[in-house]
């Protein structure tokens, strides 16, 4: 009999194949590589701003593309599998729910983690290739970046488990989106005054603060990044994760797969 | 594998299931009420009914895709909800979709990896099953390029990829040509003398009848009827074909308990009932015919369905009303 771990990563590995073979990816991927060599033309227009140009655009590309990823494969992860019914098979065998879902998650985290890997590198190269010093600081950034994806992730998992694939996306897009403008909610008060007063304060804790993962800019103006804000990142995330997963689990086990 | 003292392989006791219907769900339709059914080890059931009785509901409770609103099940003699149980069972749903980015092989690897089978063995079962469903040539296929016959034998694959105990099949013959039943049913007999237990729906009777030691007929979620066939289909034997010759049709007339009569040449061919049959040889004897053939007649599992679930029970037979 194989144990659960074994379960967990079989689930992992197909959804890594499935994300793989999934052409929306190479799609985001090319758009990514079209934006860093977008970023090698502009240098020619600034000038001693390139550097900050091409990682400016690197780590936005990462983002901007990791995001897209993580959404749009997110929210068809558990709702697909549900209405094409090739879950089915699955849950018949000795897989529980909560692995499915852990699964899931590890396998769409572990494309997110090749598809920021090979980014990386990427930027490092066009650094590399324009002469410029290939700045170790940018890998703060770029976890912060991966960070912020598994939990965009976790949230795509959790709306998938509830409803449709559409509506999922664009359930996980305006929590994606107001977690990063968590500020604005934090200063509701001055931008809606006719709120309730206990509105802002619920909304800004539930939400996902985005902002705490978003370093790109004060590693690219070389402002210091301590390595315990990377902890404490960590331990929000964890946090988050675990928060978001936990839902995701109770809505898929109560889910009647009609 | 079947010991006598072995727990049944399926044990439900008052299964009930409903579904929500309506706005705001505050209806409930029901699918399932109070269904108790036995299904012993190596034997081949039939799940019986029309569309919407609650065949794929029961399967689907039985998988833990489904949760019942009232009841117990049993699979293999643990309860339905364990895990253990999984391991000893295989399971076809209705119009299976598997995975179109992955070939058979590669979803027998998936599928054998969940059941805990060990690497080195996956690929050698997964070759011999697709050998055995009929894939062995599109092995390597992705398959999205599958007829939906074809994903159906790959379904197959992957509900007996663990040798199972008990094999739940939801409508197996779905989708398949013919030589693809014959290919189900060969399977299904093959696993009846290695003395597995198979549990399929079907709406295809004429299958039911020749693979089935019992069936179960199912009509809006109650179990109408199970049993096995002979024991089923003898209580309506309520007439008999008698073959006579050397008689003509006004005598005919004269006979008691003719239910119809059909001319073949110069025999008649009569539908009898049961017990006017004394009397009728008797009057055939005096008038100086020959009794040539008795026959009682039961009706098919068709016929039976029809009548059980409402659907008429014409079937068609040239018979001239006496």
């Amino acid at each position: 009999m194989g144990s659960s771990l074994s379960r967990v990563a079989a689930v992992a590995a197909n959804t890594y194949r499935e994300t793989v073979r999934e052409r929306v990816l190479y799609n985001l991927v090319f758009f990514a590589l079209l934006m860093m060599v977008s970023g090698l033309l502009m240098r020619q227009l600034s000038i001693r701003q390139d550097e900050k140009i091409i990682k400016d655009i690197g780590l936005a590309a990462m983002d901007v593309v990791g995001t897209l990823i993580a959404v749009f494969i997110g929210v068809g992860l558990v709702s697909k599998e549900i209405e094409r019914r090739s879950l089915y098979p699955l849950l018949a065998k000795p897989l529980g729910r909560g692995e499915f879902i852990v699964g899931k998650f590890a396998g769409l985290g572990f494309t997110l983690l090749v598809n920021v890997a090979v980014m990386t590198a990427g930027l490092y190269l066009t650094l590399a290739l324009t002469g410029r010093a290939t700045d170790p600081n940018l890998l703060k950034a770029v976890y912060g970046i991966f960070l912020g994806l598994l939990l965009v992730v976790a949230l795509a998992l959790l709306f998938s488990t509830l409803t449709s694939a559409v509506i999922a996306a664009v359930g996980t897009a305006i929590v994606v989106v107001a977690g990063r403008f968590s500020d604005v909610i934090h200063n509701m008060k001055e931008v809606a005054p006719g709120a309730p007063s206990w509105l802002a304060p619920a909304l800004y804790y539930l939400l996902p603060n985005f902002r705490d993962f978003d370093l790109k800019s004060r590693v690219v103006h070389f402002d210091p990044v301590p390595l315990s804000e990377l902890g404490w990142i960590t331990l929000y995330a964890a946090l988050y994760l675990g928060f978001a997963l936990g839902l995701a689990l109770v809505a898929f086990r109560s889910r009647e797969l009609v | 594998m079947t010991t006598p003292t072995a727990a049944p392989a399926v044990e439900i006791a008052g299964l009930s299931k409903s579904y929500p219907t309506g706005w705001m769900h505050r209806g409930r339709r029901t699918a399932l009420a109070d269904l108790t059914l036995s299904v012993p080890r190596g034997e081949v059931f039939g799940y019986l009914g029309p569309n919407g009785s609650g065949k794929t509901t029961t399967l689907k409770v039985l998988m833990g895709l489904l949760r019942a609103d009232r009841g117990s099940a049993r699979v293999l003699g643990e309860p339905h909800t364990a895990r253990a149980w999984r391991y000893r069972a295989g399971y076809l749903p209705e119009n299976p979709y598997l995975y179109d980015y992955l070939t058979p092989v590669e979803y027998l690897d998936y599928a054998g990896q969940l059941l805990g089978i060990a690497a080195v063995d996956r690929r050698g079962r997964a070759h011999r099953l697709l050998e055995r469903v009929g894939l062995a040539d599109a092995a390597r296929v992705p398959m999205r390029r599958f007829s939906k016959g074809m994903l159906q034998r790959a379904g197959l694959a992957q509900a007996l990829l663990n040798d199972p105990e008990l094999v739940i099949l939801d409508e197996p013959m779905t989708g398949l040509d013919p030589i693809g039943r014959h290919m189900v049913k060969e399977l299904i007999l093959e696993l009846r003398e290695q003395g597995r237990t198979v549990f399929f729906s079907t709406h295809i009777l004429a299958d039911a009848e020749s693979l089935c030691d019992r069936v179960g007929l199912l009509r809006g979620g109650r179990l109408v009827t199970v049993g096995r066939l002979d024991e089923i289909l003898r209580i309506d034997v309520d007439h008999l074909e008698v073959l006579l010759s050397g008689v003509d049709g006004a005598l005919l007339d004269r006979l008691p308990g003719l239910k119809g009569r059909r001319a073949l040449g110069e025999r008649w061919s009569l539908q009898v009932e049961e017990a006017s049959l004394a009397g009728l040889v008797k009057s055939v004897q005096q008038a100086g015919g020959r009794v040539l053939a008795v026959q009682p007649v039961r009706e098919s599992l068709e016929e039976y369905f029809l009548r059980q679930v409402g659907g008429g029970t014409e079937t068609g037979r040239p018979w001239e009303a006496a």
